[in-house]
Order: structure tokens, then sequence, then C-alpha cells
């Protein structure tokens, strides 16, 4: 017999739902309301200092954000293919992405770089492959986010300003970021993670070889891309992804200092990539504050004279690690809410994160939908029409206040310890982090913090609804490999040790390495190649 | 004579280094009184089962985030297949599609747990592949 009553909780209906806490995700208690005492009148508008409301005064009803979907799969050719439909279905800006050999600075054929090649990002190693990736996309005219560490990222950028030659673009055109952070580009700041590829310090000085050069040659090119999205997503909450990612910025900034350049001339280059998560009303006062405190930081601290010093341009993805494996379809409420929050805070780019990430890289129709979410927002919805439509609202205001004191607090005491790169070095970074994943866990297991589908209202008998993209491919693999091998036997190896030693060289000098980082890519050497030498200059082996 | 309590290996194999899972995984089943021997990121297979031989485990736990689940399984299995490591079970955890999991069950991997697996369905699975060896 069919009795549904049997599973329905009477008693249930009759307690009623309610949260399971007051707090935010970052702990902050919320009171039962808001009244205009929680929030000091400031007066202040959208466009000016220090752009708690936003960094321009006509935000979206002059130009939406970007659209900047993180691409990259497979050979170039197949990236190029990807980014070409999602820029044809309205994606307005490009975001690549190299696999984990690329990342690390290694090539198809190294032995380590097997299983990985082309899985989360292009397989990538010659200046051929850049042509390939590239293809039919003018470079004056779009603007482009590579996202790597160094010494990766000097490589990227040494290929994408030949490239730009190539394409007669002169390097007063371009227009994009190169991240160039060393902490944060794998997975957060974890030591495992990063220091056994390439010494940290060397690292940090070839990032900011690349922020020097690029400050003084390419004017429009934003020079260091602070990575708090990836640190946000090993679980640390949105408090510290703010205070961790000022303290990080604070250190490069020093370091760019050191190099002779003026606040002025390389601030309003500085770009952070944050996350949003679910926590509506936290994630678009984290985002306010930011402004604030960076806008504060520069000014007050780094004495910059210059407004556009003073803005804090944001990219935002929305949260993968919120994505759930049960009830997939689930997370396509979880992005568009992610998203409204992202364009409610006032940022710049958006990465709609697609809903079925957590099983693979996304199908051809779920990033389609992704972009489709945020023009949903972007069109439908009325809120472009108006720029910081919750300004002055009692409880963002109250939150904006709290976020920013306490993400201060947190700033001061990395300060005292002796800034974000000497914390991480010691390791006190990544106890944090450890902490907070299992904080996190444990507020999961207990039923605290509330995820549809996995701790609660389950479907144990579920059918998987969707299609996943298969992108492992080992005839993929195999073509990488032997491209790499044949690209590496047909050419003037004169040239190529040439160019190498002569890297080898400057790099034991100190010389800023991005010139001869150039060479080395016109003469034919590979990414592998170059990231070796550097290795080498440094002393440095491989510690896997 | 008293059995010791469950030896498992936790890691990752290749160059994936997405740590959440086997930090929060390790966590719990320490908890729940195995042994844990953390390997961390960037391990070869060669080096897992090496470690699996010499650390004497009955269980090896890896995890994927990345993709390289399939490619990494065949090598893996083949190394234990021909090291005779017979009485030890590997499972696998992470983002993994869901068609991908009849193959690894055929290589040899006794379970594949997804995100968002509960706690106690681990360790509850972990305990009833070791055969009760343990009890509760």
């Amino acid at each position: 017999m069919w009795d549904r009553s049997k599973d329905i909780d009477f008693d249930a209906y009759i307690r009623g739902e309610r949260p399971p806490n007051y707090r935010t995700t970052s702990g902050i208690e919320l009171k039962e309301f808001y009244t205009a005492e929680d929030a000091p009148s400031r007066d202040e508008r959208p466009g000016q200092y220090p752009f708690t409301r936003g960094i321009h005064a006509d935000m979206y009803r002059r130009r939406f954000w970007t659209r900047r979907q993180q691409t990259g799969y497979g050979s170039p050719r197949e990236s190029n293919e990807r980014m070409r439909l999602l820029l044809k279905e309205g994606q307005t800006g490009l975001n690549v992405n190299l696999d984990v050999p690329g990342e690390l600075g290694l090539d198809a054929d190294h032995p380590l770089a097997q299983g990985d090649i082309g899985l989360v990002g292009t397989s990538l190693s010659t200046l051929e492959d850049a042509e390939e990736l590239f293809r039919d996309l003018p470079l004056d005219k779009i603007s482009t986010t590579i996202i790597l560490p160094p010494p990766s990222s000097a490589v990227l950028m040494a290929l994408y300003l030949l490239l730009a030659e190539r394409q007669g673009v002169s390097p007063s055109s371009l227009m994009g970021t190169i991240m160039n952070d060393s902490f944060n580009q794998l997975v957060g700041p974890t030591r495992e993670a990063v220091l056994p590829f390439f010494p940290i310090d060397a690292s940090v000085k070839i990032g900011v070889d690349v922020m020097e050069y690029c400050t003084r040659q390419i004017p429009k090119w934003n020079i260091l891309n602070i990575n708090a999205y990836n640190m946000r997503q090993t679980g640390i909450d949105a408090v510290q992804e703010g205070a961790f990612a000022m303290s990080l910025a604070r250190d490069y900034i020093g370091l760019l200092l050191q190099r002779g350049l003026d606040i002025d001339e390389f601030a309003g280059r500085i770009a952070f990539f944050c996350d949003v998560q679910m926590d509506f009303l936290e994630e678009i006062a984290k985002i306010r504050a930011m402004r604030r405190l960076w806008a504060k930081m520069i000014r007050e601290d780094f004495g910059a004279k210059e407004t556009r010093s003073c803005l804090f341009k944001a990219a935002v993805q929305t949260s993968g690690l919120h994505l759930t494996a049960q009830q997939p379809l689930n997370n396509i409420a979880r992005a568009t809410i992610q998203t409204l929050a992202a364009v409610l805070a006032g940022v710049q780019s958006i990465h709609t994160t697609s809903y079925d990430e957590a099983y693979a890289l996304p199908t051809e129709d779920a990033q389609k939908l992704s972009i489709r979410i945020q023009q949903i927002i972007g069109y439908e919805t009325g809120l472009t029409k108006v720029v910081d439509p919750l300004g002055g609202a009692y409880v963002i205001e109250w939150l904006t206040d709290a976020l920013e004191e306490r993400m201060l607090a947190l700033m001061r005491r990395i300060e005292d310890m002796g800034g974000f790169m000497k914390c991480y070095k010691d390791g006190w970074i990544e106890n944090e982090i450890n902490k907070a994943r299992y904080e996190m866990s444990g507020r999961i297991e207990r039923g605290e913090q509330v995820v549809v589908g996995v701790n609660a209202f389950r479907d144990e008998e579920e059918k998987l609804p969707i299609s996943i993209f298969k992108v492992y491919s080992s005839e993929m693999q195999r073509a990488r490999i032997e491209y790499v091998k044949r690209y590496k036997k047909e050419r003037d190896q004169k040239k190529v040790e040439n160019a190498l030693s002569k890297l080898y060289e400057e790099t034991k000098k100190g010389s800023n390495v991005l010139p001869p980082v150039m060479d080395a890519v016109l003469s034919r050497a590979t990414l592998g190649e170059i990231c070796d030498t550097l290795r080498r200059a440094y002393g440095f082996e491989i510690q896997v | 004579m008293e059995r010791r309590r469950p030896r498992i290996i936790i890691g990752k194999l290749g160059l994936d280094g997405h740590t959440n899972g086997i930090r929060i995984v390790s966590n719990w089943l320490k908890d729940a009184g195995f042994e844990v021997i953390y390997m961390g990121i960037y391990n070869t297979p060669e080096r897992i089962i090496k470690a699996a031989l010499e650390e004497d485990v009955d269980l090896v736990g890896l995890s994927f985030l990345e993709g390289s689940h399939l490619f990494f399984a065949e090598r893996l299995m083949e190394l234990a297949r021909s090291e005779g490591l017979d009485n030890v079970k590997f499972v696998f955890g992470g983002v993994i599609p869901p068609d991908d999991i009849p193959r690894l069950k055929a290589m040899g991997i006794s379970e594949v747990f997804l995100p968002g697996t509960p706690r106690e369905a681990i360790i509850s699975s972990l305990r009833s592949l070791l055969g009760g060896t343990y009890g509760d």
C-alpha cells in the first residue's frame, strides 16, 4: 500500500522552520533588526573616496560588469574554440588558464606531468601554442586575464607581448591582467602545494619583475591580481579572505616601492580576484568593506595622490566550494544568488560557476547557462539601472563597518607578525587554513550550516539528471607529449642554448628576467625549459 | 590478541593540489580511531604502493579533483597487483563523474566517495570493507 503520510513529519509543521543560528558565516552575531542608529549617515556617494559604494559614479548604467568565464582544457586549439563559442554567446572578456603542469612550469613531456596534461586548463608550451590559443582574437579589442603564478606568468606575459607584436598591436593598446600572485594560484596559500616546484622568494622576485616591466611598458595592463578567491576556497571566512588579500597586497606594494616606482604609477593597476559565497548580506558587505580598506590604505598609508590608485577593482567568481554533487540542479540557484550578490556589491567582472562542476569541468551548455544567468540579472532585473541599490540599508552599512573593523584588526595582527609573506613562510597561514577547514566540515556535520541536498533534504534515490563533460583523453595527452618532443627536436638548438644561457646569466645577476625570457621564447625555447633554467639559476631542484 | 587499529594512507596523486578533502577526511578518520598516514600531494603511484607495503596498511584512500582518476587508477592497480597487495583495499574520493565509477571499480577500486558524502557514511563503509575485523 502506498502511504505517503508515513514520510511526512507533521509535528515539524507545528514547530515551523527557522535558521540554525543568527550568526553570519564569519561569526558576526546579527540583531533582530537594524535602525538608523546602527548605520551612521556618511553622505558618501558612489565614485567618491573611500568608494564604499562603488568605484564609478555611473557603474552599470554606463557599462555592465565584464562577463569573464575562466576557460581552458586540452590543447590550445580546443581552448580557442571554447573561448570563441563563449564570446559568441555574450562573454565579454577572456580568462585564460593553463593546465597544472603549465602552472608549475613543466612541459607535457615531463615525467611528473603525464596524468595532468590539459585537464583543468590548456596545455601550452610554445610560441606556436600561444598563437593557436589566441587565433582570431584581436588583442587590442578584448581584455584578457591570464591566471598564472610566477615563473610561468613571466613566460605567458612574454608570449602575449610577442603575439601582440605579430598582430600589429602596440603594447599601449593591450588590455588585461596578469595574475602574478606567487602564493595562491594553485590551491590557495598552502606551503605543501606551492613550495615543491619553485623557491618562493625567487617566485616573488620574478613576479615583481613582471609587474615592474608591465608598469613601465604596458600602460593599460593590470600587473597583479591578488587571488583572494583561492584563499577563501580553502574554507576560511569572509574576514580572513579580506584581511589576507589586503595584507598580501601590502607586501607586494612594499616590494614595488623598493624598485623605485611611485605608488601612483602602479596602485591603480593592482586588482583583486574575490569569492562570493552563499551568505548574501555578508558577501555584499565584504566587497564594500574591501573597497573602503583599499582606498584608505593606499591614500593614508602609502600617500597616493591619484584617485585611480584608490579604486579597488574586483573580479569575482561564484563559489565552487558550495557546489554540491547531490541534486546538482540546485547549484543553478546557488550560482544565481551569488551572482546577484556580486552585482549588488558592484564588482567589475564575474565568472558564474557552472552547476555541473562538482563532477567535472563544465559542458558547453552549462557554461552558456552561466552567461545567461548574468544576462538575466543584467537585462531583466533592473538592478543595473541604479548604482549601489543597497547603499544606506541599515544592515548592509552596519555589516560593512563590522567587517571592515574585523579585517583591519586581523591585518594589524598579520602586520605585527611580519606581514603576510612571512606568516605564509612560517606556516601560520596554513595553520589558520587547516583550522578553518575542520571548522567548516564540523559546522556542516553538526547541521549548524545547512547545505540543501547534502545535510538536509537529501534524496537517497537520486538519479543524476545532468550530462557530464568528458575532458580526460589519453589520445589528447599523448598528442601533446609528442608535439612537445617533436618541437624540441625540430629547431635551431644552438639558438635555444644561447638564449637559455643568457637567461641563466641574467637571472644569476639579479636582472629583470622578462627581456631574456622574451628572447628565449622567440628562439623557440619552451615554457618548461625556461622555468627549468630559472630553477637551475636559483640552485633549486623540484622536491617531489 | 587484540587487533591493532586500522591503518590507512591518505593522499593525492599527480599534480592536483586540492587538499580540502584529504585534510578533512584525515581528521574524521583519526577521530574515529583509524591510524592515518597523511601522504599529502604530488605523489606517484610508485610512492603510494611502496608506502603501502612498508607501512603494512589496510586501506589506501586517494582523492581527485581535476579529472586524473582514470589515468592514475590504471597505473596504481597494476602496481598493486604486481606487488601482491591483495589484502589492501583502495578507495577514491572527490570530483569524479558517475560514469567513471563502474570503470574504477572494474580496475579494483573498492569504493568511490563523491563530495558531500557524510562522515558516518565514509567511516561505516571503510569499516565494512575491512570485513568487521576491527569491530565498531
